[in-house]
């Protein structure tokens, strides 16, 4: 069996898993350390899309965003307010979210294609907290930093409708994350994704190939900001809630190293580090008062010996346990123009890419 | 109406010298190593804190304005040599991550230590009242901030442009590689241009509790402006920070006086425009990192 | 009298207080090999660098085809028919070498911005061009292998590919020999020769071996501290007094 079909079962297990959960479990109680419920595992779903966001531009594309929690407000508040001012149900709600999202990068988008490397990072950051700012000040319309609630609406179409209660709002949510993860993987696999990829290894060459990397960073960013967005409009429903903490910088470093923690560049270390996340973070909460303490540790730890993540890591092992140790290749082929083997026999020392 | 635009000016330069002070010890960084420090404000508050902790156990307000910052410098420099050595030869998102942690570490321990809704810490009653010269009142507190900001400020400059060490740092940001080519420690340049960013965050920290008032998250108030100042500035270019942050000051003040509610926003608006115009900021290097 | 495909008028480069590049002018023709040759801090590489899109001059103008295309950006360049490489080799280090060749030739197909894999007949062609290149550097036998495994000559080999990849009609190579050892540099050049003499390419490449230069090129450009020194064939440039001067200390220019 290829690696590539154990992948595929093992990706195809955890989605099993994921919807059996509720049956099978219901809610889940460890030690009454650890309480696994339907709520968390959505939290959980919702923020392993908002981290595969900030995956695709940096993972794939290599621009690390440090402001896509400002596209995961813009689609909770897109939604809130939808809800409370035009009184839209749920599929709307989350339709306008992501399409606040979408506009946020779609404006500002030419502002940060102008740069690369930490200075992109620089403006991302500095983007995103001109959202968060303005949803903390617009308090007429947004509820100011007490941030808004609102209620949340039945899914309906042609005649039907349904309130969604914890575990029907849980499916809906395991559908919306299989729907964006499979969209997730053939955007990478396709010539785009396998374009973004070059771009992250190779900028320039990929120019020096006659593309126009700004135009691929312009969609890897819009599309970013459509799967934050949407993450953070369903989000929105989960809590009924929108705040402006949801925007803040803080956030968006909340992603980054969820991805991180799970594996960047991986098309399920987001998920991995979300579960890690979001559960050790509900462990650790029980536990402390001063949970951030651990959670900043677990950041730097995680940064400074892990920087691979925990699926990155393995499936990094598994691939050096597969490959062998690096082949060297001997000095260049003297043969003619026919396809030879290569003479010579001089190793040629092999140059680590530190991470 | 006029009577109150020297007072703004005034104030707004304060406030604008506060940021190009937090932006310059960003820059320092950023320029030479490049990273991102989001604990800069973390390192702010922690010098107001010591500050505090220092002049209540019976320090004079003086003795901890220079201990303090130096205290700070320390800190800093350990936590530089420890952490963030290892992440200097890895993408510079790292090291940003790294001080993102740190930032969220220090901010509840913090709270722990200190308690979450901050602390009373005053300037000594000479700095109190103001002084009158002639067309208007300055408070004294706040010119004597200015004057240590510029004294720093200018020691500041004195060392990077009229020392050995300073030249090679500059030359440093130009190329390390050539630099340490030519035989130079880069290990020491990097240590002294972090402790260099210390010491001037933990010096506005300082200075600033005694302004905006000490709690846990003084220091990340400063930050974000701070960063929006680097852009405007440009990356790249320290007088860019002084510039920038004048200028932010400037724009903040004079919008208070005259369109109030737009006050907080300005800044942002100004970072807009300068980066439609000129995408590298005002006196940024083009290309330094791409 | 060959049609003109590469033009430099005037050119010139400064980068502060220095200029690199001062008032140079050349012209290549379409199916030759021109070289741009000179010593260390001759500027030919930033000269090359306005030719290629890297930078854009101070001065002159750069004119492909007819086109003056001084300012246009680089990628822009490629799909006019350009191309180049660079002294260290620019590739996508973590892929195979049949990724890297797969990336440029998407771009050429014009598939590289597709959401939908190709279909199977253009997956073949896709294939079959791919093979073409690999055949063309002698790479078959590593396709699979991720460039960076590669000895420095068949990384540069591998960028050739690339560079061929675009389907140009201009082929810049920036120092194709550096970093290569004696039996390597012979190799490259019958790389050089082929990609004109095989593919009918036309070839412009910077280089500061004068041996190399008099054995491939049929013209040669001299440049000396950003000035062109002198132009002209390989038996006009090695009998000339101050290409000579200019390399004082160099290895006896033989004659071609």
């Amino acid at each position: 069996m290829s690696r590539q079909t154990q992948g595929y079962i093992a990706a195809i297990a955890a989605i099993a898993l994921l919807a059996i959960f509720p049956v099978k479990f219901g809610s889940f109680s460890l030690l009454s350390l650890l309480h696994l419920d339907v709520s968390i595992l959505s939290e959980m779903l919702l923020f392993a899309i908002a981290a595969m966001s900030v995956n695709l531009l940096l993972g794939y594309t290599g621009q690390m965003s440090f402001g896509n929690a400002a596209y995961f407000g813009l689609g909770a508040y897109g939604a809130g307010l939808s809800i409370h001012y035009l009184n839209v149900h749920f599929i709307a709600a989350t339709l306008i979210g992501t399409a606040a999202a979408i506009l946020g990068a779609l404006i500002i988008g030419p502002f940060l294609l102008r740069r690369r490397g930490i200075y992109f990072s620089l403006l991302t950051l500095a983007f995103g907290q001109v959202f968060y700012f303005i949803a903390y000040r617009a308090n007429q319309f947004t509820g100011g930093e007490d941030g808004m609630s609102f209620p949340r609406p039945y899914v309906g179409f042609a005649g039907w409708h349904t309130n969604l209660h914890e575990a029907t709002f849980y499916y809906l949510m395991l559908i919306v994350f299989v729907a964006v993860l499979t969209a997730f993987w053939l955007i990478v696999r396709s010539p785009f994704g396998r374009t973004l990829q070059a771009i992250r290894q190779n900028e320039l060459r990929v120019r020096y190939l006659g593309l126009d990397t700004n135009k691929f960073i312009y969609v890897a960013l819009v599309v970013s900001a459509a799967m934050a967005g949407l993450a953070g409009a369903l989000y929105g429903l989960l809590i009924m809630f929108a705040a402006p903490l949801m925007l803040d910088w803080h956030q968006s470093g909340d992603f980054v190293m969820i991805m991180i923690l799970g594996g960047a560049g991986t098309i399920w270390g987001p998920v991995v580090g979300s579960l890690i996340y979001v559960i050790g973070k509900d462990i650790i909460s029980t536990l402390t008062q001063t949970w951030q303490i651990y959670i900043g540790a677990l950041f730097v730890i995680c940064v400074l010996a892990f920087p691979r993540g925990l699926l990155g890591t393995l499936l990094h092992a598994i691939a050096r346990r597969d490959v062998g140790a690096p082949i060297v290749e001997d000095t260049m082929p003297h043969t003619a123009w026919e396809t030879g083997t290569p003479t010579g026999a001089a190793a040629v020392a092999v140059e680590q890419k530190e991470l | 109406m006029l009577a109150n635009v020297a007072p703004s000016v005034f104030n707004g330069l304060i406030l604008g010298a506060f940021y190009a002070f937090v932006a310059i010890g960003l820059s320092l960084i950023m320029n030479l190593t490049a990273t991102i420090n989001l604990a800069h404000g973390s390192f702010l508050t922690l010098a107001g804190y010591l500050a505090f902790t220092l002049v209540s156990k019976g320090t004079s307000f003086w003795f901890a304005l220079i201990l303090a910052p130096l205290l700070t410098v320390v800190v800093g420099v350990l936590v530089e040599r420890t952490l963030i050595v290892p992440l200097y030869k890895r993408d510079p998102m790292f090291s940003l991550l790294l001080t993102f942690g740190l930032a969220l570490i220090a901010e509840e321990v913090y709270r722990l230590i200190w308690g979450p809704n901050g602390v009373p810490f005053s300037a000594p009653g000479v700095l109190g009242g103001g002084i009158s010269l002639g067309f208007m009142q300055f408070p004294t507190l706040r010119l004597f901030i200015a004057l240590v900001l510029a004294v720093a400020m200018a020691l500041l400059a004195l060392f990077l442009w009229c020392t050995k060490f300073g030249l090679r740092l500059r030359a440093a940001v130009q190329d390390t590689e050539m630099i340490a080519a030519m035989g130079t420690n880069t290990q020491l340049l990097y240590m002294v241009n972090f402790a260099l960013g210390m010491a001037l965050a933990g010096l506005a920290g300082v200075l600033a509790s005694g302004l905006l008032g000490l709690s846990p998250t003084m220091g990340n108030s400063l930050l974000m402006p701070a960063f929006v100042v680097v852009i405007i500035g440009g990356m790249g270019s320290l007088f860019g920070s002084i510039v920038g942050g004048l200028l932010v000051g400037l724009a903040i003040s004079i919008t208070t006086l005259f369109i109030p509610a737009a006050n907080e926003i300005i800044m942002y608006i100004l970072m807009a425009v300068v980066l439609l115009i000129r995408p590298r900021g005002l006196f940024g290097t083009e290309g330094l990192f791409g | 009298m060959a049609e003109v495909l590469l033009e430099a008028k005037g050119v010139s480069k400064h980068f502060g207080g220095v200029v690199a590049v001062n008032n140079v002018s050349v012209t290549v023709e379409k199916g030759s090999i021109y070289a741009v040759i000179g010593p260390n801090g001759a500027g030919k590489t930033t000269f090359f660098n306005t030719l290629s899109g890297f930078y854009i001059p101070d001065g002159g103008q750069v004119i492909y085809r007819g086109r003056d295309i001084t300012t246009m950006p680089n990628w822009q360049r490629i799909q006019l028919g350009m191309s180049r490489t660079f002294q260290t080799p620019s590739i996508f280090p973590e892929l195979s070498v049949y990724d890297n060749l797969l990336i440029g030739v998407q771009s050429q197909k014009k598939l590289a911005f597709r959401l939908r894999l190709p279909s199977a007949s253009r997956q073949r062609e896709i294939d079959s061009k791919i093979d073409e290149l690999l055949g063309f550097v002698n790479l078959r036998h590593l396709k699979d292998r991720p460039v960076a495994e590669l000895s420095h000559g068949s990384q540069r080999l591998c960028e050739i590919a690339m560079s061929l990849s675009v389907d140009p009609r201009l082929v810049l190579l920036d120092e194709p020999m550096a970093g290569l050892a004696e039996a390597e540099t012979e190799r490259i050049m019958n790389v050089i020769r082929d990609l004109h003499d095989r593919l009918g390419l036309t070839v412009l490449f910077v280089e500061h071996n004068m041996r190399v230069v008099l054995s491939l090129a049929h013209r040669i450009a001299v440049l000396d501290r950003g000035n062109m020194l002198a132009e002209g064939t390989p038996s006009e440039i090695s009998s000339n007094a101050a290409v000579r001067e200019a390399y004082l200390g160099q290895e006896v220019i033989s004659h071609v």
